[in-house]
């Protein structure tokens, strides 16, 4: 297995942490959407940070298809354009895939400084897409939004690779 | 080093699926095709619908961190706030019983008067009372999401009114739930009177400003005045007449335009009301339009000399 020199050796990673996370994403973007914070131009996407995570650390369990089948879910809850979303996660998938293989060799806020130009394109397809059809410029706290993103991405990165870290043989002294 | 420690499942070498680029191609056409489908050709309900089912109960627990939050604010006011809405209220009650009764006898004299000039009755329309959920996480629209649906006999196109007045109109009505796109959102147009001098216009609303509507195809000499109540004409058909819409709070004459400039408050509460009353559409109680015969061309003396 090639991989950076020093990096600790993780242990396989869970369908069940993958997907339970992904979920529990949604789950906690709609409850931080309910009140005046979701109509917030900069608010960061949680759903779109963990997408992004899975695929460059998991591309084969985690991709496009999941991307769009999530972006179609976000779309009905929003009630916004059906396939607004999912346009957008589709593609931020798509660049996500396209970059897992170098993104790894970087340390954790170089990437986050990698991953920043997804989130901002992800941000602007959005907002073409919502000009083409006549919608209200939000404000340029928009561009808040990739930013705070990024600056989250190493927050994700510890708490979402936790469980592969544990030790592989739990004994007393190292029980998890 | 024990065995589940690497993944040792190897990647496909053959059996690899679609590459990278051509499932973006797919997924994406297939976005677009949704998207348009929406837009133009309104056929996606049917699934919108059926996702909307299925994702109630992800939404009912999404809902349960605030709905605790605000239960336990609530539990937590102090008994004089308390006490002090509850004087409040008795004293408007004692305001509105006094003005109750005078609606009273204006109604009896109301209803005399319009039979004596043989009017038809005015228009009053079924309402039900909904709660809002929440609002649609979107920084480009102004929606708020309400919990009665079709299963309710919400019907689209209702006008939603808070107590003090018309919030918005339901503009997409799922099975459990249905969409409310408010007086302020960009795309949304009210029917309005202007109650001092019987002036029609329409509010559109303005999202660019923060909760705004704008009174457009004003003339600039028309007579609107900072302060004016406009409520709903009742002309459309769809809105009952009579309920408070918005208050002037600005009018710009320039000179460089035929239209004046006017900016209003809406009434009701906009960013944060909870219950909300949705009055049924009254398209269904107009009569038809009457069956007006074509104009027959007159005799045409060209093809008469034929």
């Amino acid at each position: 297995m090639i991989m950076p020199r020093g990096q600790q050796l993780l242990l396989p990673a869970s369908p069940l942490f993958v997907f339970g996370s992904l979920a529990v994403a949604l789950l906690v973007s709609m409850a931080v959407g309910i009140g005046w914070s979701g109509r917030a131009a900069w608010m960061p996407d949680l759903l779109s940070i963990v997408l992004v995570f899975w695929c460059v650390h998991q591309p084969r369990k985690v991709g496009i298809g999941v991307a769009f089948v999530l972006g179609l879910i976000v779309d009905v809850h929003e009630t916004s354009l059906l396939g607004q979303h999912a346009l957008v996660y589709t593609v931020l998938g798509y660049l996500a895939v396209m970059i897992h293989r170098r993104l790894l060799w970087f340390s954790v806020p170089s990437q986050a400084l990698q991953v920043w130009p997804l989130f901002l394109a992800a941000h602007l397809l959005t907002l073409a897409v919502r000009a083409l059809l006549g919608g209200a410029f939000p404000g340029w706290s928009l561009f808040l939004a990739p930013v705070l993103e990024a600056v989250l991405w190493p927050v994700f990165s510890v708490v979402l690779l936790a469980p592969q870290r544990r030790a592989p043989d739990p004994d007393a002294d190292r029980p998890l | 080093m024990p065995l589940g420690t690497l993944d040792r499942t190897p990647p496909p070498f053959f059996k690899q699926g679609l590459s990278a680029v051509s499932k973006l191609l797919l997924f994406s056409a297939l976005a677009v095709l949704l998207m348009v489908a929406d837009v133009r050709f309104q056929v996606t309900e049917p699934l919108r619908a059926a996702l909307g089912v299925v994702l109630y109960p992800a939404q009912w627990l999404a809902q349960r961190p605030q709905v605790l939050a605000r239960a336990s604010t609530e539990l937590l006011q102090s008994r004089d706030a308390a006490q002090t809405a509850e004087r409040q209220a008795t004293e408007q009650l004692l305001r509105q019983a006094q003005r109750a009764g005078q609606v009273e006898q204006l109604l009896l004299e109301n209803q005399q008067l319009r039979e004596l000039l043989g009017l038809r009755e005015r228009l009053g329309g079924r309402a039900t009372a909904a709660q809002v959920l929440y609002e649609a996480a979107d920084p480009f629209t102004r929606k708020v999401i309400i919990d009665k649906g079709a299963n309710d006999g919400v019907q689209e196109s209702a006008a939603v009114m808070d107590a003090h007045g018309i919030l918005g109109q339901v503009t997409r009505v799922l099975p459990l739930l249905s969409e409310v796109t408010l007086v302020t959102d960009r795309e949304q147009a009210t029917p309005i009177l202007n109650t001092r001098t019987g002036l029609r216009g329409i509010a559109y609303g303005d999202a660019s400003a923060e909760s705004w509507l704008e009174l457009r195809f004003m003339a600039a000499n028309a007579d609107v005045a900072v302060g004016d109540l406009l409520t709903t004409s009742g002309v459309d058909g769809v809105y009952p007449p009579g309920v408070p819409v918005a208050r002037v709070t600005r009018v710009e004459r320039r000179a460089d335009s035929v239209f004046a400039r006017v900016v209003c408050e809406p009434l009701a509460r906009v960013q944060g009301t909870r219950h909300v009353m949705v009055l049924a559409p009254l398209s269904d109680q107009i009569p038809p339009r009457p069956v007006i015969d074509k104009p027959r061309p007159l005799a045409n003396p060209r093809g008469a000399r034929k």
